[in-house]
């Protein structure tokens, strides 16, 4: 008892837990470039890539303080701190029949370089030069890849159809795989090298074909039965999850990635349909409206042990599974019958929104480390692509299609 | 025959053994003592603390159907923000409010310290309760403890995390701080008691506790928060 009491005589201090600070970017200066004029469009580019990626604030130059002299690695700290500054990027570039870049990145307050790159790319791939050194960045801070180099997969509307079409993670060059019949749901394989993607070209239902993101080569997949949509690929790329009414009733299937093999992995009398792969592909996400609306379930990658995900809301659909493992971003119909962006986090079962009084908001897809969610937005009028943090902040417009976009598809990282 | 001279008091009590019982007792308060100084470090955690409740403020809003998909979390008005109308009463005037010199410093301060108000409309559909405040901050009230929750909104308003630390790493990031508040309400000193191990996080929440203007601590609390401190625990 004494001993006791001792100890607690010895200290008795109250303790206050604190969490839910603020997320806030953090400020990053941009120096002014120095070398070819090519650096000043590195810079362009990293700049926007910052920027879109909200991890970073990019402080005003109009407020720089440094003399614009200043060199790579003669720094003056205190005119840098003096502006809020906790990091700084500078770059010199030169052009010869590539152009060559040396960017760094320096801790204001330590006063020391946190990284040091040498790129060199084409003159037409200046672009890269900056997305690379982005990435090495959001790497270095976060030990998480960036995805500045990747691609995204999308449907671009037109008067004359849909086709399929690939950009930059940025929206720029956009470039078309396929003509423009009615062509939908664009899903990577795993490589990168093909987009499986559900279309009506050949006038007898929905069917599954494959492109080659390089050839532009299309193949059929799955063409059997009047009724086949909505590819998704397992991680290994084997094996793909698709929906169908081949047999009487419409059903998540699994076939081999040739298209062979197929196996009907759901059973219920409702309709089951979309699914999409956990990240460790032991388990499946889908819709069924076995229990009177579209909820989204869970079961195990050979069909058994299906759990329902989702009490919330009466229409929910489009799963997709984070790359972390941890959350389904998914769209449901609110109360006000507008879809928005939700995620689920598949263990607790806590639903967040991310996106409100926007538009209609659909069709999910993560990027490859997790971090981000671009997803269709009729927001400014036209239905155009968006890419939001995965907690739904920092929303920014990624495509500007003439007629619309929508059915993004994020790429892969690229292989190093 | 001579007797030999009788032994002294003291000359006895020295040859006479210590009583068993005052034996046990010396031996006893030194094991006390002993643990009492070296059972905190040999344990090396901290001894039993008390958590005191952190009040929260049930916002103005409606009470949201369960069943129904969840809104976008909103923070409070800003104080700087226009006034809402409370519910069911009139419309405030649509004459153009003229901001005067102190409130537009007011702004451009808050502006500064990243604690603008939300361009955002007001969500008229926040989740609350009809008798709830518009400076609610949850669903539903908790009662706490006054001065620590004012300690805790105080640290809270300038606690900051960096959006370079990664989501999966925010999930075990923690850090232990002890601070000793003055009769002021001035932190006196802070020890980073455990390191997060990422120095982006440590130095927020340095600044965290610099910036915080904490409220003249209760006389009941004054001496045990100057001399014990406060521990807080942090976690993005």
């Amino acid at each position: 008892m004494m001993i006791l009491l001792a100890i607690l005589l010895a200290a008795d201090r109250p303790v206050i837990d604190l969490s839910g600070g603020r997320i806030q970017a953090y400020p990053l200066a941009l120096a002014r470039p120095l070398g070819a004029q090519e650096t000043a469009a590195v810079q362009s580019v990293l700049q926007a890539d910052f920027d879109r990626s909200g991890i970073f604030k990019l402080l005003d130059p109009a407020s720089f303080l440094a003399p614009a002299s200043e060199g790579l690695t003669q720094i003056d700290y205190s005119k840098w701190m003096a502006i809020g500054a906790q990091g700084l990027v500078k770059m010199s570039c030169e052009a010869a029949a590539e152009v060559k870049c040396d960017l760094r990145l320096y801790d204001v307050p330590r006063a020391q370089e946190l990284l040091h790159g040498s790129y060199s790319a084409p003159r037409a791939g200046v672009r890269q030069i900056a997305h690379r050194f982005g990435d090495d960045v959001v790497k270095f801070f976060t030990q998480e890849p960036g995805v500045f180099q990747t691609r995204m997969a999308y449907v671009r509307e037109s008067e004359s159809g849909k086709q399929i079409v690939v950009a930059d993670s940025d929206g720029f060059g956009p470039q078309a795989l396929t003509g423009a019949s009615i062509n939908l749901l664009p899903s990577w394989a795993p490589d990168g090298k093909t987009i499986a993607f559900t279309s009506f070209r050949d006038g007898a239902g929905a069917h599954l074909y494959t492109v080659d993101v390089t050839s532009k080569q299309v193949r059929p997949l799955v063409t059997t039965g009047d009724f086949a949509t909505g590819a998704s690929y397992a991680p290994d790329g084997l094996r793909f999850l698709f929906s169908s009414s081949l047999e009487d009733n419409t059903d998540v299937y699994l076939s081999q990635n040739d298209g062979s093999g197929r196996r009907r992995l759901t059973d219920s009398r409702g309709i089951d349909i979309s699914g999409a792969w956990s990240p460790d592909a032991k388990r499946i996400a889908f819709i069924s409206d076995r229990a009177g609306t579209p909820q989204i379930y869970t079961m195990a990658a050979d069909g058994s042990d299906v759990r329902r995900l989702t009490f919330q809301g009466n229409y929910n659909q489009e799963p997709t599974w984070s790359p972390k493992g941890d959350l389904i971003a998914f769209s449901g119909r609110d109360e006000h019958r507008i879809f928005d962006l939700y995620t689920v986090n598949v263990e607790s079962g806590k639903v967040t929104r991310l996106t409100q009084n926007q538009g209609t908001n659909e069709k999910p897809s993560w990027s490859p480390n997790g971090r981000y969610i671009v997803f269709s937005s009729t927001r400014g009028g036209k239905r155009q692509l968006w890419m939001t943090a995965f907690d739904g902040s920092n929303q920014r417009q990624i495509t500007s299609e003439h007629v619309g976009a929508s059915d993004p598809a994020w790429g892969p990282l690229p292989a190093k | 025959m001579s007797e030999a001279a009788p032994k002294s008091v003291l000359a006895l009590r020295e040859r006479t053994p210590l009583p068993p019982a005052l034996v046990l007792a010396i031996f006893f308060h030194l094991v006390i003592f002993a643990a009492a100084f070296y059972l905190p470090r040999l344990l090396d955690r901290p001894p039993p603390m008390r958590k005191p409740i952190i009040a929260k403020l049930v916002a103005l809003g409606k009470p949201r159907d369960k069943s129904l998909l969840p809104r976008k979390e909103s923070p409070p008005p800003a104080a700087a923000a226009a006034p809402v109308a409370a519910p069911g009463g009139k419309a405030a005037p649509s004459t153009a409010h003229v901001p005067t010199r102190r409130e537009l410093m007011e702004r451009a301060l808050a502006h500064a310290a990243g604690r603008a108000a939300s361009e955002e409309k007001p969500d008229e559909e926040r989740a609350g309760q009809k008798t709830g405040s518009p400076q609610g901050t949850a669903e539903s009230s908790e009662a706490g403890d006054v001065y620590f929750t004012a300690v805790h909104d105080a640290i809270l308003e300038n606690y900051v995390v960096p959006s370079v630390i990664s989501e999966r790493e925010r999930l075990y990031l923690s850090a232990t701080v002890l601070a000793y508040i003055g009769g002021d309400g001035r932190i006196l000193r802070h020890d980073l008691q455990k390191k997060s191990g990422n120095p982006f996080f440590d130095q927020a929440l340095e600044t965290a506790i610099r910036r915080a203007k904490l409220p003249p601590p209760p006389p009941e609390l004054a001496r045990s928060l100057r001399d014990n401190g406060v521990v807080l625990n942090f976690k993005p």
